[in-house]
Parts: C-alpha cells; sequence; structure tokens
C-alpha cells in the first residue's frame, strides 16, 4: 500500500523514496519531468523576488505564526502548481 | 494501416498502465476477497441508471478537487444529470484533459446517457451523478470512506445500475 511505503521510508530515513515519490506526483508518473517541475517553480519564484518588490511580509510572518505545520505543508505543494502555472507550461493537460 | 489502426497509435499514453507500480510505487492493490458483480433486477429500459467516474468533473462553481495533496482527495461531487456540459468543469492533473474540454462526454459521457434515457433504452437517470479523482494513494481511505460515502449516496438515489467508468 503506498501510505504504508511512504511510511516505512520516512522511518527508515529513505530520502530516495520520499523525494522520488514527490518527483513521480509532480511529473505526473514521470521522475525525470516532476524534477523539471520542481526546478521550474523556483525558478518561477525566484524570478518575481529579482527587483526586490515590496511584499507583504506581515502576512507571511502571521501565516507561518498562526497555521498548523499540515495546512503550510499542504499550501506548499498548492505553491508549487501555482509558481509552475505561472510560468506558463503547465504540463498536466497533455497540450505540452 | 487502416484509420482505427492509425488512431491506435496515436494513443498519448501507450503502455501506460504496465507502468503503474513503477510510477507510483506501492500503490497497487491486491485483494484477497471477491465481490461478485451484482444482476439486474429489471431491464434496463425500466431501469434507473447513474454513473460514477473518476475523471474530476464538477459542477462550476463547487469547491474544486484538491489536485495538488500528495495523498489525494477523498471527497465526491454530486453532478445534476441533467447539466449541460458547459455548466461542467474539470479539475483533474492525473491524465492529459485537452480532448475532454472540447467534448466532455469523451470522459464524462453525460449527454449520450441523456439521450439513452430520453430514448427509454435506460429507464431514467438518477437526479446526480458522481464524480471524484483518481489519483488515491491511500487505498484503505479510498474503500473505506470515499467509496462507502458514493455507496451511500448511489443508493439513496434509488438507482438500480451503476456505470462505473474509470479516467
Amino acid at each position: 500500500m503506498s501510505l504504508q511505503y511512504l511510511k516505512e521510508a520516512v522511518s527508515g530515513s529513505d530520502t530516495e523514496k520520499l523525494i522520488r515519490y514527490v518527483r513521480l506526483h509532480f511529473g505526473d508518473g514521470n521522475e525525470a519531468a516532476g524534477k523539471q517541475e520542481i526546478d521550474k517553480a523556483w525558478i518561477e519564484a525566484l524570478k518575481l523576488l529579482l527587483d526586490v518588490p515590496a511584499t507583504d511580509r506581515e502576512f507571511i510572518l502571521n501565516i507561518l505564526t498562526e497555521k498548523d505545520a499540515a495546512t503550510l505543508a499542504h499550501l506548499f505543494f498548492h505553491l508549487h502548481f501555482y509558481f509552475v502555472e505561472r510560468s506558463g507550461e503547465w504540463i498536466h493537460d497533455g497540450r505540452v | 494501416m487502416d484509420e482505427f489502426d492509425e488512431n491506435k497509435s496515436k494513443q498519448l499514453r501507450p503502455g501506460l498502465w504496465a507502468t503503474v507500480n513503477e510510477r507510483y510505487p506501492g500503490s497497487m492493490i491486491t485483494k484477497s476477497d471477491f465481490v461478485p458483480l451484482a444482476k439486474l433486477k429489471k431491464p434496463l429500459p425500466e431501469s434507473r441508471l447513474t454513473f460514477v467516474s473518476t475523471a474530476g468533473v464538477q459542477p462550476k462553481n463547487s469547491l474544486p478537487f484538491d489536485t495538488v495533496h500528495p495523498v489525494g482527495d477523498y471527497t465526491f461531487r454530486r453532478v445534476p444529470s441533467k447539466s449541460k456540459p458547459e455548466d461542467l468543469e474539470i479539475h483533474q492533473l492525473k491524465y492529459p484533459t485537452v480532448g475532454a474540454e472540447r467534448d466532455l462526454n469523451v470522459i464524462f459521457p453525460i449527454e449520450r446517457l441523456q439521450e439513452l434515457a430520453e430514448e427509454k433504452i435506460i429507464g431514467s437517470l438518477s437526479p446526480n451523478f458522481f464524480s471524484f479523482i483518481g489519483y488515491n494513494m491511500n487505498p484503505e481511505m479510498l474503500e473505506e470512506k470515499l467509496a462507502k460515502d458514493i455507496a451511500e449516496a448511489v443508493e439513496a438515489e434509488g438507482s438500480d445500475v451503476a456505470l462505473l467508468a474509470p479516467a
């Protein structure tokens, strides 16, 4: 079972199994594509900050303080897809 | 090569199923118990049919399926069986939706089922169809929560037949 597989990887500190799972999720079952997707999201986020625009740090700090870790983890996954979509190269609908 | 074979060669992800355990390690379900298919209790022209789909189709403005969660989404949406394709949208990442966005019926044949009911080939349609996303990596939750929730909802609408369609 997948969840058991992942929990065993956590307890055994098998980080390669865990990150592979994430890459497969982001790449719709293609690990190499998932690795590129992770890079794409980070590059897109970095590009947005290069000119040091004003950002709402108060909001960020409040969210980090007020919300539980699981909600933030879920948000982290949302942010990945947000930045991938923003990059304009969306692999998930079969067009690319 | 005839037209049929030519179309076959254009399959977007040939051999996909054979690779599922490689793509999603540990996700294959092994079942030791056997649940036989239920037999029809009355002819199809007298039966109420429902449709259950993993296509991630849902009414516009309903809460989008959680397509980003790494372990999946164990909720379902009711899709009124009288809906028109333009009333519906797809929230799903794990299959190429480009064709379904041109004609929803290729993945969620709602208009075909409406036609079959109008022609009385099917007795009637349940008030709602049922939709969820197929990326569910916890088989126990899929079986014990989502499948049970949908089964109860199907039963509550008095369905005699359920058409199940994976995306």
